[in-house]
């Protein structure tokens, strides 16, 4: 082959600051549409914030949130069994996401905010 | 649900995806606390399951279900309370000069092509390749990323001039990559499940830069099908950011991903308005309709409640069809009395079950078989070539490559040239 140099383009594309996000669930076949998919932007993923941990889990209400992935329901299930068995006093409360497991749940969100404590959600895979 | 409604949240990701989350959970602006059981957790007996709750953390070698409690207990760092959202910097448009070997290995260890050799993008070559567009280089086409939630990449005319030189297109195929480009879809979803897509072209253009619409279209004896399925497939790779295992994790892959099965629709032989004109164009429009699925049965022959039946059971994840049919095929269904593709969609949905706007029917062949290709493919998206065609027409080569046309028969009477 030729040593002469050559010049080539970059083939990437460029980062573009907009992300995925997750999908509304009045429009979960967005999925199949760029356009109508929910975005965020770097900028709005700034300054948010984790919430404050519990001092223990002893008496609280957790609820434990399957996502829909093959194998996340039964694997809660034995997450539930944990803690009948070995922490009793902890209040577990089953759900599953509504949707799909790419869907947004913001009334399952707001009631773990108003009856739960905490929330163990799985399993992505 | 830890920013906006405040729960403390320990989320569960299984171990084979702990890089991949990890790194998502950074670039999406938290350190959220993630456990990870071994890998899968889906189609296992239960009896795993539980030794998983009993057992390790792979990932970390920390009990599973103390380190689910500490998530959600043990008190915030201050690298968790204030996170670093990192910033990807932007790449020269040019790669440092080098000799045509050293360029060659450059791009396929890198990722930047799909294992065949390239025809390497130089100022001189992708400068001829803009010519097949008025568009300017510096317009964006848009954003794509093969991972849904990811930080899309943005990409421009050139860009899509420059995977086009890669795959070995000439200017006349470029107003289909822009439109391609322009529908913002991966030819290659992030998915563990292995999707396929499927490309059809439609309108005058097919004739015009050679595509094969007849025998043996969706083998590989046709410049411009295989340039521009191909051309798909560089372009997810580089615009959507596939990496296999880190952003691309189809377990098993598919061999579509090659190609996309691209083809032209056989508007001529087929006795059914052409699929473009069916989402609302016109005849004399041009266009590029993608498709999205798993599963390509190709030997299918029979009426329509045999068609029905092979698709209500192929094995899918949704209730999905479109079926790839010779036109003998779709002459035979206008014989059983099926008249539009209306009626065809009736019927179809009441066999199966399935929504009818989600049975579609595309034909390309050559009429040596009635043959009909079942898939569970999705459509998603029409997009118009025209704007992308110059004003004084498609960029032609003087004498523009083709391979050879398929034989047909000159008599009549059979599949022998005269």
């Amino acid at each position: 082959m030729s040593k002469k140099l050559l010049t080539v383009l970059d083939p990437k594309g460029q980062p573009s600051g907009i992300f995925g996000k997750v999908l509304d669930l009045k429009n979960p076949m967005a999925i199949l549409d760029p356009e109508k998919q929910p975005t965020s932007t770097l900028e709005a993923m700034i300054g948010q914030k984790m919430a404050d941990r519990l001092d223990t889990l002893e008496g609280k209400t957790v609820y434990l949130v399957e996502t829909g992935f093959a194998g996340a329901a039964d694997f809660m299930k034995e997450v539930e069994g944990w803690f009948q068995r070995n922490m009793p006093s902890v209040k577990t409360v089953m759900r599953s996401k509504r949707g799909n497991m790419f869907t947004d749940d913001p009334e399952l969100w707001q009631e773990i905010k108003e009856h739960g404590d905490a929330a163990i959600v799985g399993v992505g895979g | 649900m830890e920013d906006h409604y405040n729960i403390p949240t320990a989320p569960i990701v299984t171990a084979r995806f702990a890089d991949y989350i990890l790194k998502d959970s950074r670039s999406h602006g938290m350190l959220l606390r993630y456990s990870f059981p071994p890998h899968p957790v889906g189609f296992i007996p239960r009896s795993h399951l539980k030794d998983y709750i009993k057992g390790n953390d792979p990932y970390t070698g920390k009990p599973l279900m103390q380190e689910i409690i500490d998530a959600l207990t043990k008190p915030l760092t201050e690298e968790e309370k204030n996170p670093v959202v990192p910033k990807r910097p932007g790449h020269p448009r040019l790669l440092p000069p080098d000799t045509e070997e050293n360029l060659h290995r450059l791009f396929l260890e890198s990722g930047w092509t799909d294992g065949l050799p390239i025809v390497l993008p130089t100022e001189e070559r992708v400068a001829e390749m803009l010519t097949g567009t008025d568009a300017d280089p510096n317009q964006v086409v848009g954003r794509m990323s093969i991972a849904y939630y990811e930080e899309k990449l943005e990409y421009t005319v050139e860009k899509v001039a420059v995977n086009a030189v890669m795959a070995g297109c000439r200017p006349e195929h470029l107003p289909v990559l822009l439109a391609i480009a322009a529908t913002q879809h991966p030819s290659l979803p992030s998915s563990t499940t292995s999707f396929a897509s499927m490309l059809c072209v439609n309108g005058p253009i097919r004739r015009e830069i050679g595509m094969n619409c007849g025998l043996a279209a969706l083998s590989p004896f046709n410049y411009a099908n295989s340039v521009i399925g191909r051309a798909w497939t560089l372009m997810s790779i580089n615009f959507g950011e596939a990496r296999p295992g880190d952003t691309f994790m189809a377990s098993t892959g598919h061999n579509l991903n090659y190609n996309n099965m691209t083809f032209g629709e056989n508007e001529e032989d087929s006795p059914f308005e052409p699929f473009h004109v069916e989402k609302g164009f016109k005849p004399e429009e041009s266009t590029v309709s993608i498709f999205r699925g798993w599963n390509v049965l190709g030997l299918g022959l029979g009426n329509a409640e045999e068609m029905a039946k092979v698709l209500r059971n192929l094995p899918s994840m949704a209730p999905t069809g479109t079926f790839v049919m010779d036109p003998l095929v779709a002459r035979s269904l206008i014989d059983e009395g099926f008249k539009t593709k209306e009626e065809l969609r009736k019927f179809f949905a009441e066999k199966t079950g399935y929504p009818p706007f989600a049975i579609n029917f595309m034909v390309v062949g050559g009429q040596t078989n009635p043959l009909w290709i079942t898939t569970d493919f999705v459509y998603t998206e029409t997009e118009s070539i025209d704007k992308w065609i110059p004003k004084d027409g498609i960029r032609k080569d003087k004498k523009p490559l083709r391979m050879p046309e398929p034989l047909v028969c000159k008599d009549g009477i059979c599949t022998l040239p005269g």
